[in-house]
């Protein structure tokens, strides 16, 4: 085979698939996120990480170079086709936090699937859709007490939502057998072979 | 996306998508450096003419679809407003503190978030995701095996949610306790959702890839996408709005502040 790097179609197409069911959680999530806003306080911000958890949920379904970065964008693109409030906004904002979630399986060079990678990735996307909100909302005019309460928010929200629950989630989903059809081949696969 | 709504072609629709899309990242991207809250009305109200005139829809069609983005000013202006940092204090009530500098700043953010919806919901109202796909391979060299994947996700979409609806009535009729918390829940409809959707698109790529949809080179395509006058027109409207915006600003202020921050 010629096209052994690289995603191949069948890649692409999973993760485009499964970033689809989270493009349509990431436009239901919208109507509940502004539900929560009133309650003030940032009470939103806890909720905030289910908006990265197209990133790491794919990666650990496929487990290759590049399937984070693409999930979280083509999950932001889906919202965005079906009609997302923040327009455009989503698209950027979903490739930042798609690139640095896909930056930190890079550091472990793709060989890592643990709660801890996952959570860093969750944490790394958090710091991304800060940067954009840096730029966007202003948010360091926000009073001190304010600013603390709502970063420290988004980063517990998407730890949990984006790292234990993403991990969780697939943990549960290898149950069903699905992943084995995905994922590239692993050592213990070929050690089988010889036993 | 695509409406069932009867709606007239204009010019807006016949724009190049991939040339439509990069005048539109550049323009959010601008919109980040704009600080003089005078200037994002004169744009909102550039892109509210595009919108009410010549996006084709009918005008409650129009007046439904931004609905929610008031919802999105409101929630978008009202934290800065109330919690914002400033030295003119109009209000102050526990922890809340509005000061003119934060009530502006605030306004402002709402002006902002506006635009990105506007353009948004211009680029969905205007353009077919086919098209869009299309031209991403020919105009921007967007790999085939992304573009075709994307086009049959975006087809995916209502079995998915005719499967969502099938989730929902088995575990209604199983009486599955709707008591458990909202991460439980979610697991509920997930991994079937997932499980499946993973299974189909195995199926879907393995034909694709026997029809070689992967395949870069000597491509052909059904849709041939290029440029037209149109594209000038929507090019020169996006730079005359931006400038009129700026020079309007300079002469007339709605707002006695023209730096935010």
């Amino acid at each position: 085979m010629p096209n052994n790097k690289g995603l191949k179609l069948a890649d692409v197409l999973t993760t485009v698939v499964i970033s689809i069911v989270f493009g349509i959680v990431y436009k239901l999530w919208g109507p509940f996120y502004y539900f929560v806003k009133p309650f003030g306080l940032h009470m939103d911000q806890l909720i905030y990480g289910m908006w990265f958890i197209a990133a790491t949920v794919a990666y650990l379904i496929i487990r290759k170079p590049g399937v984070a970065l693409l999930a979280e964008t083509a999950a932001a693109s889906g919202e965005f086709i079906m009609g997302s409030e923040w327009g455009l906004e989503v698209l950027i904002y979903g490739f930042v936090q798609g690139l640095f979630a896909e930056l930190v399986f890079a550091a472990f060079r793709y060989k890592r699937f643990d709660v801890f990678v996952v959570s860093l990735a969750a944490a790394a996307s958090t710091i991304g859709s800060l940067i954009m909100d840096f730029y966007k909302g202003y948010i360091e005019e926000l009073a001190v007490w304010n600013l603390t309460l709502f970063i420290g928010a988004r980063f517990i929200g998407a730890i949990v939502i984006a790292g234990i629950f993403a991990h969780s989630l697939v943990k549960a989903l290898e149950a069903t057998g699905v992943t084995q059809m995905v994922r590239p081949a692993s050592k213990e696969d070929y050690d089988a072979l010889d036993r | 996306m695509r409406f069932d709504i009867h709606y007239r072609e204009t010019w807006l629709h016949r724009i190049n998508p991939s040339l439509k899309l990069i005048v539109m990242t550049v323009l959010f991207v601008a919109v980040l450096f704009i600080h003089n809250p005078n200037v994002l009305i004169n744009l909102t109200l550039g892109f509210l003419l595009l919108l009410f005139v010549f996006a084709g829809y009918p005008l409650k069609y129009v007046l439904l679809f931004l609905l929610p983005f008031l919802f999105i000013f409101v929630s978008t202006a009202a934290s800065m407003i109330l919690f914002g940092n400033g030295q003119t204090t109009w209000f102050q009530w526990g922890l809340i503190h509005i000061t003119e500098e934060s009530f502006f700043r605030g306004l402002h953010l709402g002006f902002r978030a506006l635009i990105f919806a506007l353009l948004g919901l211009l680029f969905s109202l205007t353009t077919r995701p086919v098209y869009l796909f299309y031209s991403l391979m020919q105009q921007l060299k967007l790999k085939p095996k992304y573009a075709y994947s994307f086009l049959a996700g975006i087809r995916l979409i209502p079995i998915m949610l005719e499967e969502f609806q099938t989730v929902q009535n088995a575990l209604k009729v199983r009486g599955a306790a709707e008591n458990s918390n909202v991460f439980h829940k979610i697991k509920r409809y997930a991994i079937p959702l997932l499980s499946q959707s993973i299974r189909r698109a195995q199926r879907i790529a393995i034909a694709m890839e026997a029809k070689r949809f992967s395949k870069a080179e000597g491509r052909t395509f059904y849709y041939e996408l290029g440029f037209s006058k149109y594209d000038i027109l929507f090019a020169s409207y996006v730079v005359v709005i931006s400038l009129l915006a700026y020079y309007v600003s300079t002469v007339y202020s709605y707002i006695p502040i023209a730096d935010v921050r």
